[in-house]
């Protein structure tokens, strides 16, 4: 059963106890919440996800709650809680998506040490993986989520999971968060992707989140070789412009934008070293998303499979 | 004296850290709670080494096996930096002659010791002597080592006057922040260790110019920092370092009566027997009967030992991961750190820092918990 197939009253009994268990891949979490409307939010970018026990073992377990106290009704806030500590302070209880996002991004990111973790999109055309990293201002959430709605199969968006072993991308299917005016960029380029409700007045501005299609859930257990790393940079009314990136560029740049890498040392170079050998490595500046899609897909169908 | 009993999942913990073996046995259920309890306790990569040397990973679920593999991973690498961070350090304080004893888990690390394997590293502590503090900190400073810069100078001033450490100090270079020590308690504290019987008595460290703190003194510092000098939340791995400790030099010819003259004079003898008495409970370290007689003159009164027992059982043990922290939990915490307060400074000075420190409160100067960052 599907979560979308979960009415909203069964969906807020899963969250309550002992919760809803999800299934991202290279990481299983449990997720529980007493807000009605967080239960709707997950309800929607959750959709394609297989409902399943919430028994056994869990990667992580999290939990949003309202706060004790005057602020659970006065200017309401939320609390993220994570076996039985809490590490962040109160969000406002209006952003309980988001802060449910960011708290999971938080949790895998301090217990998924057996694998190298970059900052970067991961999309798949075929067996060929894309791996789009997340320097600032780059719009890789928005180029992830536009390929993930044009043919790719999406492995996530904030993680890519190296696998140390054999330098596999695992995926890690979660929402993608897209910001401002990539939410209407999204929903021109694909009215029937579904997109989460919108959350006005976070940090990062408006956010709202592209629920991963069935097909990409389907594949969650699947990993990918990578054959492109590419380097997004958004640019105001730029033309669309592709530049070949040598190789040993690509790995500084790569292992430079990462979560773990120094903690890893050693095995995390040799990791990086072996994905990039696989890989054409490029820069990718652009304005127009449609034109940004097509040189990638180029470049993907160009690749030699695994 | 009968204890408490303990929650099921504290249980488990205590017991995996005992008997290794038992790790075959456990489900999928029993393993989540485990490994929650023992990542917040700070205890999933000692979990690792003990587990791995009683030969059971291999038996173990998958997932298991990989929190644990990221549990190792991570404290190898904090030790890697600790020993990093202790080499460039020895490198600018050693040359200028000023005796550097290592505190801790950089002494446990650098010697070697079974305790530092799977250890969370969480800052460098050394210690230099009292007179030779402020010329260590001008050429630590020199060689781009700082100071946060929101330290206020009211804590600046708190650190320098009336403890027995600086204020952390950080370098660009470094992942792990060093506390310069120059005592193992502070000096407004009701314990007074001898300093100079520390020095005099630390080993050298075999081929580094470094010092450690002889094992007795080792020994009686957890038991200071536990019981003397800390609310005792969270501080099940601290007792877990002392029974380490306690189980390698347990042995030694001369070394229980030694550490028993040696709390004595460092005044440290209720610390020692409360350090004897939970390990003993909690995790089954082995002493000879006149271990603790030796030290029962410095015992609490049987009402008062009940009443740690049971706010130690709240606040020292994992709680059940699935549960924040109850009124018991939070009571004891505030029991205990009122103890702290006790212990560490004198009422007058006590009520000097509150005031203070609440004026600042209001005046909106504290700083809160760091956020989400921004990944």
């Amino acid at each position: 059963m599907k979560v979308a197939e979960v009415g909203e009253g069964g969906l807020r009994e899963y969250l309550a106890q002992p919760g809803l268990a999800l299934d991202f891949g290279a990481a299983r979490a449990r997720i529980r919440t007493d807000l009605p409307a967080l239960a709707a939010a997950v309800g929607s970018v959750y959709s394609n996800f297989d409902v399943e026990p919430a028994e056994g073992f869990f990667d992580v377990t999290a939990s949003v709650r309202r706060a004790r106290g005057p602020r659970r009704v006065l200017r309401p806030q939320i609390q993220f809680v994570a076996d039985g500590a809490l590490p962040f302070e109160p969000f406002p209880a209006a952003t309980h998506l988001p802060f449910l996002e960011w708290g999971l991004n938080w949790s895998i990111a301090e217990r998924c040490n057996q694998h190298l973790l970059l900052h970067a999109g991961v999309v798949a055309l075929g067996d060929a993986a894309v791996v789009l990293p997340a320097l600032p201002g780059s719009g890789k959430s928005t180029l992830t989520a536009a390929l993930a709605v044009s043919g790719f199969r999406l492995l996530s968006d904030e993680f890519g999971v190296v696998r140390l072993a054999d330098s596999l991308l695992l995926p890690m299917v979660r929402p993608v968060a897209l910001k401002n005016a990539s939410i209407g960029v999204l929903r021109a380029l694909a009215p029937a992707a579904t997109i989460g409700p919108v959350f006005a007045g976070t940090r990062k501005g408006d956010v709202a989140h592209l629920a991963p299609d069935a097909a990409s859930f389907a594949s969650r257990h699947a990993p990918a070789r990578a054959r492109l790393v590419v380097f997004p940079r958004y640019a105001t009314g730029s033309a669309t412009r592709l530049e070949p990136l040598a190789r040993s560029r690509a790995f500084a740049k790569l292992s430079a934008n990462s979560f773990n890498y120094e903690v890893l040392g050693a095995d995390a170079f040799d990791a990086v070293a072996r994905l990039i050998e696989a890989c054409d490595c490029y820069r990718l500046e652009y304005s127009r998303l449609p034109e940004a899609i097509a040189e990638v897909e180029r470049l993907a169908r160009r690749a030699p499979s695994a | 004296m009968p204890f408490p009993p303990l929650a099921a999942n504290a249980v488990a913990l205590l017991d995996l850290l005992r008997e290794p073996a038992h790790a075959a046995t456990l489900s999928a259920r029993e393993w989540d709670l485990l490994v929650r309890s023992a990542r917040t306790a700070r205890l999933l990569g000692v979990l690792e080494v003990r587990l791995t040397a009683a030969g059971v990973l291999p038996l173990l679920p998958l997932p298991v096996r990989e929190h644990l593999a990221a549990a190792g991973r991570v404290a190898a690498y904090r030790r890697r930096m600790a020993l990093y961070a202790v080499d460039r350090i020895a490198a600018i304080l050693v040359p200028a002659g000023i005796p550097l004893v290592l505190l801790k888990g950089t002494a446990y690390a650098a010697q070697g010791a079974a305790c530092a394997d799977g250890r969370v590293f969480e800052d460098v502590d050394l210690m230099i002597p009292r007179p030779r503090l402020a010329e260590a900190e001008a050429r630590l400073l020199a060689a781009g080592w700082a100071y946060d810069e929101t330290l206020s100078p009211y804590d600046d001033r708190y650190y320098r006057e009336w403890s027995h450490e600086l204020p952390p100090l950080r370098n660009a270079e470094h992942p792990l922040e060093l506390d310069l020590h120059h005592a193992i308690l502070p000096p407004t504290g009701r314990a007074q260790p001898v300093s100079d019987a520390l020095f005099a008595d630390a080993l050298p460290i075999a081929g580094s110019g470094l010092l450690a703190l002889a094992p007795v003194d080792q020994v009686l510092h957890v038991c200071a920092q536990v019981f003397q000098d800390s609310d005792c939340v969270g501080r099940l791995r601290d007792l877990v370092d002392l029974d380490a400790l306690l189980r390698t030099h347990g042995g030694e010819a001369g070394f229980w009566p030694a550490l028993a003259r040696r709390a004595d004079r460092h005044g440290l003898a209720r610390a020692l027997w409360y350090g004897l008495r939970y390990c003993s409970s909690w995790l089954g370290t082995p002493a000879p009967a006149n271990a603790t007689a030796a030290v029962l003159h410095a015992a609490p009164g049987r009402a008062t030992a009940r009443v740690m027992d049971a706010l130690l059982l709240r606040a020292l043990i994992p709680g059940d991961p699935d549960r924040e922290p109850g009124v018991g939990a939070r009571i004891a915490g505030v029991f205990l750190a009122a103890r702290a307060v006790w212990l560490r400074m004198p009422p007058w000075l006590f009520l000097y820092h509150a005031v203070h420190k609440g004026y600042r409160a209001m005046a909106g100067g504290v700083r809160p918990k760091s956020g989400i960052s921004s990944r």
